[in-house]
């Protein structure tokens, strides 16, 4: 007789070492909090979403200088006011695309298309983290070139550089931004990597049934 | 409304309870953490029970919900031991032996079957829940073909657990 048979024979008996609940005990779970991967990785998204808006907004509130300089950019400059409505149209798209993916999570789907809805929504926060890492990239290199230039001081020290010392001011800004930027998304790879380990194993043990 | 569904909620868990227990027996291997998988089960049915409709059989509907809980879902909690490591288990099953009274089998035959990984449990549980090929790939979101093959590689690999 094949094993599984044997266990079969047993498999319905109620064990004694888990008694049978009353209705009286099931009621109080109705009301535990849930610690599902989908619940964290909704807070992951909601945190991941206010985190980038405060980076964005912080030195607007807390330096005088900058908010005058700032405004002063955005009076004056269309391209700027241009890339600052861009930058919220993309965070409203994302918080459109978050909602989506996520309430197309059901726990009543089938295995395999259960595990493809949360991979896709760790996918739009991926692309997300990925935008905000080449923006941050972006505008630090930016923002450098930019201090050096319209700061008279600053391109004047620049100025006595000798071509050598101007290509490791370089470097070392560039360096710099690129630790930065890969610090942040090794963080981002591990966080996500042991959330989401198990799934993603198992997803492949499904995957693998089909080849 | 509200009250009357939760009153039909549990009533119908109460009834229902053992299959939760067990998918708990397959995907844990203590007290504590049967009872974490159980709650974590129970709150996710609860979730859609609104969206549960009569056309499914209630059972029918559980094992889904409580299947994907157990594979995706569930997260351990801190307090729960992870898995009893493999080097530890095959150690017990050899001095064990093969010892002829049922209890002792069957002991052996469940140590065995939680060395499987998470897939391979929820096509044990199906099969012994006496689930044909067409719901057991419904439930998998595999083909027919593709998990009567999975099931007889797995009927090979407790052979080989059990007999290295």
């Amino acid at each position: 007789m094949d094993e599984l048979d044997i266990l079969k024979k047993d498999w319905h008996k109620e064990k004694p070492e888990h008694k049978k609940l009353s209705t009286q005990d099931i009621y109080p779970m109705l009301h535990k909090k849930s610690s599902s991967i989908v619940k964290t990785l909704f807070y992951i998204s909601i945190a991941e979403l206010v985190f980038w808006i405060i980076i964005s907004i912080i030195p607007y509130f807390t330096s005088n200088s900058y908010k005058k300089q700032l405004d002063s950019v955005y009076t004056n400059d269309y391209v700027f006011g241009a890339l600052t409505a861009f930058s919220y149209a993309i965070i409203l798209l994302f918080i459109y695309l978050l909602f989506k993916s996520h309430k197309a999570i059901s726990v009543t789907d089938n295995a395999k298309k259960l595990m493809e809805s949360i991979i896709k929504t760790r996918k739009v926060i991926k692309y997300y983290v990925i935008y905000n890492l080449a923006m941050a990239f972006i505008s630090m290199v930016l923002g450098t070139y930019f201090a050096i230039v319209h700061n008279p001081e600053l391109s004047n020290t620049i100025a006595h550089f000798s071509d050598k010392q101007k290509l490791i001011a370089f470097a070392i800004v560039t360096g710099f931004t690129a630790v930065f930027v890969f610090v942040i998304w090794l963080f981002y790879k591990l966080l996500y990597g042991l959330l989401l380990k198990r799934l993603n194993r198992n997803y492949k043990e499904l995957k693998k049934l089909e080849v | 409304m509200n009250k009357e569904l939760k009153h039909n909620f549990v009533e119908l868990l109460e009834t229902h309870q053992n299959i939760i227990h067990k998918v708990c027996r397959l995907y844990t291997n203590n007290y504590d953490a049967h009872n974490d998988l159980f709650q974590e089960i129970t709150i996710q049915l609860w979730k859609a029970y609104p969206k549960f409709r009569g056309d499914a059989k209630f059972s029918t509907w559980m094992y889904r919900v409580g299947l994907n809980t157990a594979i995706t879902l569930y997260r351990k909690s801190k307090r729960t031991i992870d898995t009893q490591d493999f080097e530890g288990v095959a150690f017990k099953i050899s001095a064990e032996a093969y010892d002829d009274t049922e209890e002792q089998q069957l002991k052996i035959l469940y140590k065995a079957v939680h060395q499987l990984n998470d897939i391979e449990k929820a096509l044990v549980f199906l099969y012994l829940e006496d689930k044909n090929y067409s719901e057991i790939s419904e439930t998998m979101g595999i083909s027919e073909v593709n998990a009567r093959v999975k099931m007889n590689r797995i009927k090979t690999k407790l052979k080989t657990i059990l007999n290295p």
